[in-house]
């Protein structure tokens, strides 16, 4: 019995590594490898091609004084806690309302879900002929994007209106989770309204808010796409993320180690923030 | 605490389907009153459409003299325990029973004080600081209690809040309730489906089929008198045995036959089936009154015997039951556990014609108890 059991173990044993090392391999040749090379080459003065020399850490030293790069950061915090802000509210009101007892609440909740099908550069530059002849047009002032001041709303615009259709899909999976006797509970108690949300709702659905305050930070620090296809971190880099930083200066700006040196600045940074969240989020979770 | 009328009450959902059908029935305060039926008989829905948390469609709901069919569920004054208890799951045990009463803005001192008072009467002091996830299916159910206590609400509402738990937790909480009932004399209005939680808790049960309603009486009364099929069926374990039989009428006397047994119906019973001399109808007989012959006593008005063969023996500790074949019938009958009889054998047995019922075949009415 016991040595038949161990031959169908090992059987299922090669079966697992057949299917998991080939995909190992494909992970560590795509992502580890290039992560630990932009590693090393952030130690470097590397331009992305020719020779280059170890510096040790003078790239990482050079970052804390360099003016566009905090400028970059300050944006892209700017923009991620704003946008993150924003796509929860917008999303859990949306939720709760594609959650209700409306007619065509199918329907409406597929029309909800484009956005999250579109390409965000397509969006980007949809959004960007938008700003830059449609809202002028109508309200007779200059677009947006061409202004250092409010350029960074449009963005913010973008990247809510996006990033609200896979938000507000989680928060209602997350409202469908609480028991309905509890809600039913709730409004004999006397929780209608407000009270309601507040007291039973919100604090029901803390899986799904913390799921989503991590993920949309997440997304919302990595800004790219819509950047690229509407300012071009213009105008003046009042629009330049972390992310596009890196791109442009790092494989056209000849600035590759020293742009790898911010990546990894920036893999730190996303992976505490996404740490700090999560621990402070769960710590607000109830067990249904 | 208030009594409670129902008037003419209905539920009909968009789809045409009738869930309850003119539900008329006057509680009073302080009684504990069962709705009892098979799943799907509307019992919970009345019961919800008493909360507020189902419609009225036809009909009006008053609570203590005050129509309250448009009135919102939190300003009719109830509470509820519900099947699955629906507890909050962030809440301690203390915040569960307070959150009411904080939204009454009542004051914390005074909140404290009710809080605590019911738990000491539930027993749950020690748990106030858990989550419910924390406590057992049996403590679960006590805190949906004291939520419903702490209240202090007009009347009681409770969907089957036993049918989660195991049987031996499902009797102890039984004596709870029925011990709570006496303390607080509270309005209490109980959903299930179990008979036996009906027949013990209630001062008056009402039997519910297909959304209507089927008797309203005592449980001893609708132990006795059933007024129809389904109630005798319903109310019992094991149920009423039910037989057809022809009414016939020889030397002056009713009897009742069926296959090669004749069984004559006393006197007092005789007028009320000479309507039916030549018709079939049902005859129903409760197990503890068909009576073994080795068990025959004094006191019991003893039918003719009948011929019948054991095709089960149930030995249920103290006494015992027996299931057999009768001609032109199936019977179960009630024997002490001392009985020698067994699977197989040939028995004779009598019904108690005392406790004999008919009921007429096509409406389903009891014609005679």
């Amino acid at each position: 019995m016991a040595s038949t059991a161990a031959k169908v173990g090992s059987g299922r044993n090669k079966t697992f590594m057949a299917i998991l090392i080939p995909v190992l391999v494909l992970f560590c040749a795509f992502n580890t490898f290039p992560l630990l090379t932009g590693f090393f080459y952030s130690f470097t003065d590397s331009k992305g091609y020719g020779a280059f020399n170890i510096i040790g850490i003078q790239n990482y030293l050079d970052l804390f004084s360099d003016a566009r790069v905090l400028n970059s950061y300050l944006f892209t915090f700017k923009v991620a806690v704003v946008a993150t802000l924003a796509t929860n509210i917008i999303s859990l009101m949306l939720a709760i309302g594609l959650s209700s007892k409306i007619k065509f609440k199918s329907a409406l909740r597929g029309i909800y879900f484009v956005p999250r099908i579109l390409g965000a550069l397509v969006v980007g530059y949809v959004f960007s002929y938008f700003f830059t002849y449609i809202v002028p047009a109508i309200t007779g002032s200059e677009s947006i994007l061409a202004s250092t001041e409010w350029a960074w709303v449009a963005i913010v615009i973008v990247v809510v209106w996006q990033a609200c259709a896979q938000t507000t899909i989680i928060y209602i999976t997350g409202l469908s989770s609480v028991p309905e006797d509890v809600y039913e509970a709730g409004s004999l108690d006397g929780a209608v309204g407000w009270d309601k949300f507040r007291y039973i709702t919100f604090p029901l659905i803390m899986p799904s808010v913390t799921t989503n305050m991590v993920l949309v930070m997440k997304d919302m620090l990595m800004v790219f796409d819509q950047i690229v296809a509407m300012t071009s971190g213009g105008p003046a880099q009042s629009t330049e993320s972390i992310s596009y930083l890196i791109y442009n200066n790092g494989l056209s700006g000849g600035q590759f180690g020293y742009q790898c040196a911010n990546a990894v600045i920036f893999f730190i940074l996303i992976a505490v923030v996404s740490i700090l969240q999560t621990k402070f989020l769960n710590s607000k979770e109830e067990q249904l | 605490m208030a009594g409670l009328s129902l008037e003419h009450v209905g539920k009909k959902y968009p789809n045409g389907y009738e869930g309850v059908k003119d539900f008329n029935l006057e509680i009073a305060d302080k009684e504990f009153i069962i709705f009892v039926g098979p799943s799907g008989c509307g019992k919970s829905t009345t019961l919800r459409m008493i909360a507020g948390l189902e419609d009225i469609t036809s009909g009006t709901l008053k609570i203590d003299g005050k129509v309250v069919n448009d009135v919102e569920p939190k300003d009719r004054d109830i509470a509820m325990v519900f099947q699955n208890y629906a507890l909050y799951p962030h809440m301690t045990v203390y915040e569960n029973m307070a959150f009411p009463l904080r939204l009454r803005k009542v004051e914390q001192s005074e909140i404290d004080k009710i809080v605590r008072e019911a738990a000491r009467i539930l027993d749950l002091e020690k748990l106030l600081d858990r989550k419910p996830s924390a406590l057992s299916g049996g403590q679960r159910q006590r805190v949906a209690m004291g939520r419903a206590i702490a209240r202090q609400p007009k009347v009681f509402l409770m969907d089957e809040p036993l049918s989660n738990l195991d049987a031996k937790l499902r009797v102890q909480m039984r004596a709870e309730i029925s011990k709570l009932h006496d303390r607080l004399g509270a309005t209490i209005i109980y959903v299930t489906h179990d008979q036996t939680e009906a027949m013990t808790l209630g001062t008056r049960i009402v039997v519910m089929k297909d959304g209507v309603m089927q008797q309203v009486d005592t449980p001893s009364k609708l132990y006795s008198e059933p007024c129809n099929l389904f109630v005798a069926g319903f109310i019992g374990s094991p149920q009423m045995n039910f037989i057809d039989a022809t009414v016939g009428e020889a030397a002056g006397k009713i009897t009742l036959t069926f296959g090669s047994n004749t069984v004559t119906v006393p006197d007092s019973k005789a007028a009320a089936l000479k309507p039916y001399v030549g018709k079939v109808v049902i005859a129903g007989i409760r197990p503890e009154d068909v009576v073994e012959e080795h068990e025959y006593a004094e006191g019991k008005t003893l039918s003719e015997k009948i011929d019948a063969t054991v095709t089960v023996y149930e030995l249920l500790g103290s006494e015992a039951m027996i299931y057999g074949d009768v001609d032109g019938g199936q019977i179960s009958a009630h024997i002490s556990a001392t009985n020698p009889v067994r699977t197989g054998d040939a028995i004779k047995v009598a019904f108690d014609v005392d406790k004999l019922h008919v009921f007429d075949k096509d409406t389903e009415l009891a014609i005679v108890h």
